[in-house]
């Protein structure tokens, strides 16, 4: 009798076919799979603004710091972040949770942009700089009902946007930028103030902020603005500061305004017709196709012929628009995605749809937000892709490499990018798994 | 084909066209052979059209080969195809602008990038220029690949990556190739029509592409 096994021959078709039917099936995803919400960051490490501490104080005794992130670092957070902001050397970040914590900040805090952080060691003392997403406590009326809509940063303030509580903001005042009273020798730092704006025509619904100054813009489309105006970025047709909350009027008055956008002394404003306004600092032909003169102090209607106008975003010295149709125009000084050879113009200049993808294999590909650092730009797709270009300054760009990116390059993120906040030498952005 | 006249004839291939696929595949004769070199260093792209299986993975990422894995896709949209097609195009695209040696920094880089024009002119890892899903019926799929020094295995290990991306496994089940360069599939002898008449007409009809294109290029 044959007890021993069959030999290991070629096995038949039949034998392949009976064992491949037997094997177990593996289930990795089912069918309600969920795509996760991620943040990534990228950029210059050394203030904390990206939020992982072991940047700068490595946990390993042998580790060096390190200085610059090129390319997107994944951001743990405890909760879904529905809104991100940098500033100058810091980070603010929001989720709009009915739960008590809904605003964490890290970075550069020597003026008590993210709120007074006690000290650890020393009860007494707060943080000058933060290195992991701390909770910003906000005083507000009612903790569990409010939600924080926006947050936004300047130099060396913020601005926390709310659905029923108004605006809190914090930070430096020396220009009154915080809408407050400016205190003569007001020392900023471990400051525990943190001021209220509830005086609107109607409910905020955007905060913006510039250098030194905040823009905030109402349900009913009309915007008004407090701080640093010696560009007239405040356009409240002078050139003083202005510590209360004053509404402009210029071009503006009466217009109903759907979006404003500020980073450095310039500010623009789209109108729900797709006009764009502009007024604030003029001395990289921002606003030439007006005015001759470096600073604008009133809203001026900039009469480009380049279709209806859907988005800006302004920049230290250069400006970028979306149209309708999905194109994207820059015009004013520095690296502005055309090539070396175009580094000033004072009339908008199309840059080509071939560079985001766009291809006779993809003809659906269009731009679908367009966002601004202080000398860097970012498009991002809808498709979920994310487009830089401009000075990279210590790795903002978040390409990996170190040169300055002279037309639009794509970033290399695992995901889809959702949004993506913009700031002098760092990057955030919101992105969704696959 | 026989006589006195065809005892010497040198025949040279084109691109590498291993057993399992099938398609367009250029032969050089004689002096055509110097030809190809030259067709070699245009590095034009070719396509294929490349179909898949989802819900098994194989060690040779066809569906000839052992069986590894069998996993479920009934989550599988055509939307999450596409999605992870667009990044494998992102990527693509960036390896193309760095393997091509020009510096990015120039007015010149930037025109070429508008127009699509930058190609690696010299050796480089397999890039993809442009990917698009032409069918899709659970559990199969289609694609058609635009790509320029790849293998036919590196084909078929895209489709086991794609499988593995959506959280499942694919294999491969077909590669064809319907266009390399100049040459498409209208231009190509099927079987039955070589003979000398024939491959004659064909050399004739494709001798004013390939030197237009030569010209184009170098």
């Amino acid at each position: 009798r044959r007890g021993l096994a069959k030999p290991a021959g070629p096995r038949s078709v039949r034998q392949l076919r009976e064992a491949e039917e037997a094997a177990p099936v593996f289930q990795y995803a089912g069918k309600a799979a969920k795509r996760k919400d991620r943040v990534f960051v990228w950029g210059f490490c050394y203030s904390g603004a990206l939020g992982v501490p072991s940047f700068v104080k490595p946990d390993v005794g042998w580790k060096k710091p390190r200085r610059i992130q090129p390319t997107p670092y994944r951001l743990e957070t405890e909760e879904k972040i529905s809104s991100a902001a940098c500033g100058y050397g810091f980070t603010l970040l929001s989720s709009n949770t009915t739960d008590i914590t809904k605003v964490w900040g890290m970075g550069l805090n020597k003026d008590s942009q993210l709120g007074f952080q006690r000290s650890i060691r020393d009860q007494t003392k707060g943080y000058e700089y933060v290195l992991e997403p701390s909770p910003i406590p906000l005083p507000l009326e009612k903790p569990q009902q409010t939600r924080v809509l926006q947050v936004s940063c300047g130099r060396a303030h913020s601005l926390i946007l709310t659905d029923s509580e108004g605006v809190f903001t914090m930070g430096n005042n020396s220009y009154g930028q915080c809408g407050r009273k400016v205190v003569e020798d007001e020392t900023y730092s471990e400051s525990h103030l943190i001021h209220q704006l509830k005086e609107f025509d109607s409910r905020v619904v955007q905060v913006v902020c510039g250098q030194d100054h905040s823009l905030f813009r109402t349900k009913k489309g009309a915007v008004y603005a407090c701080g640093w105006g010696a560009d007239g970025q405040t356009g409240l047709g002078h050139y003083n500061i202005t510590s209360v909350p004053t509404k402009l009027r210029g071009d503006i008055a009466g217009v109903n305004i759907i979006q404003v956008s500020s980073y450095g002394d310039c500010c623009l404003a789209v109108s729900d017709e797709g006009d764009v306004f502009g007024w604030g600092n003029s001395e990289y032909l921002q606003l030439a196709s007006v005015t001759e003169t470096t600073q604008v102090n009133v809203p001026r209607h900039l009469p480009f012929k380049i279709g209806k106008i859907k988005e800006a975003a302004c920049g230290g010295t250069g400006n970028i628009v979306l149209t309708e149709e999905g194109n994207v125009f820059v015009w004013g000084y520095g690296i502005l995605g055309k090539g070396p050879n175009l580094t000033e113009t004072a009339v908008p200049e199309m840059i080509p749809p071939s560079l985001f993808g766009w291809s006779v294999f993809n003809p659906d590909i269009r731009v679908a937000h367009v966002r601004c650092g202080l000398s860097q730009f970012a498009a991002l797709t809808n498709r979920g892709e994310l487009f830089v270009w401009g000075k990279n300054l210590r790795g903002c760009l978040g390409t990996g490499r170190m040169e300055d990116q002279y037309f639009p390059w794509r970033v290399t993120v695992p995901g889809e990018v959702v949004d993506v906040a913009c700031g002098v030498d760092h990057m955030v952005s919101m992105v969704k798994s696959f | 084909v026989r006589g006195p006249r065809f005892r010497q004839l040198k025949i040279g291939a084109g691109h590498r066209l291993d057993v399992k696929a099938s398609g367009v595949f250029v032969l050089g004769i004689g002096h055509g052979n110097k030809l190809l070199t030259d067709l070699y260093n245009c590095h034009l792209t070719k396509v294929y059209t490349v179909g898949g299986l989802f819900g098994k993975a194989t060690d040779d990422f066809s569906d000839t080969g052992k069986l590894v894995e069998k996993t479920t896709f009934d989550h599988i949209t055509r939307e999450k195809l596409e999605r992870i097609l667009a990044v494998i195009q992102g990527t693509n695209r960036k390896a193309l602008l760095m393997h091509s040696n020009i510096d990015m920094k120039t007015q010149e880089a930037y025109e070429l990038a508008v127009r699509g024009l930058i190609r690696p002119m010299g050796k480089s890892p397999p890039i993809i220029t442009a990917v698009r899903c032409l069918q899709f019926a659970l559990p199969e799929f289609q694609l058609e690949i635009h790509c320029m020094h790849e293998t036919q295995q590196y084909l078929r290990k895209i489709v086991h990556e794609i499988g593995l991306e959506l959280k499942s496994s694919a294999v491969c089940t077909q590669v064809r190739r319907i266009r390399d360069g100049v040459f498409t599939l209208d231009d190509a002898l099927l079987r039955t029509q070589w003979n000398l008449q024939s491959i004659q007409n064909a050399i004739w009809d494709c001798q004013l592409k390939v030197k237009a294109e030569l010209e184009k290029t170098l």
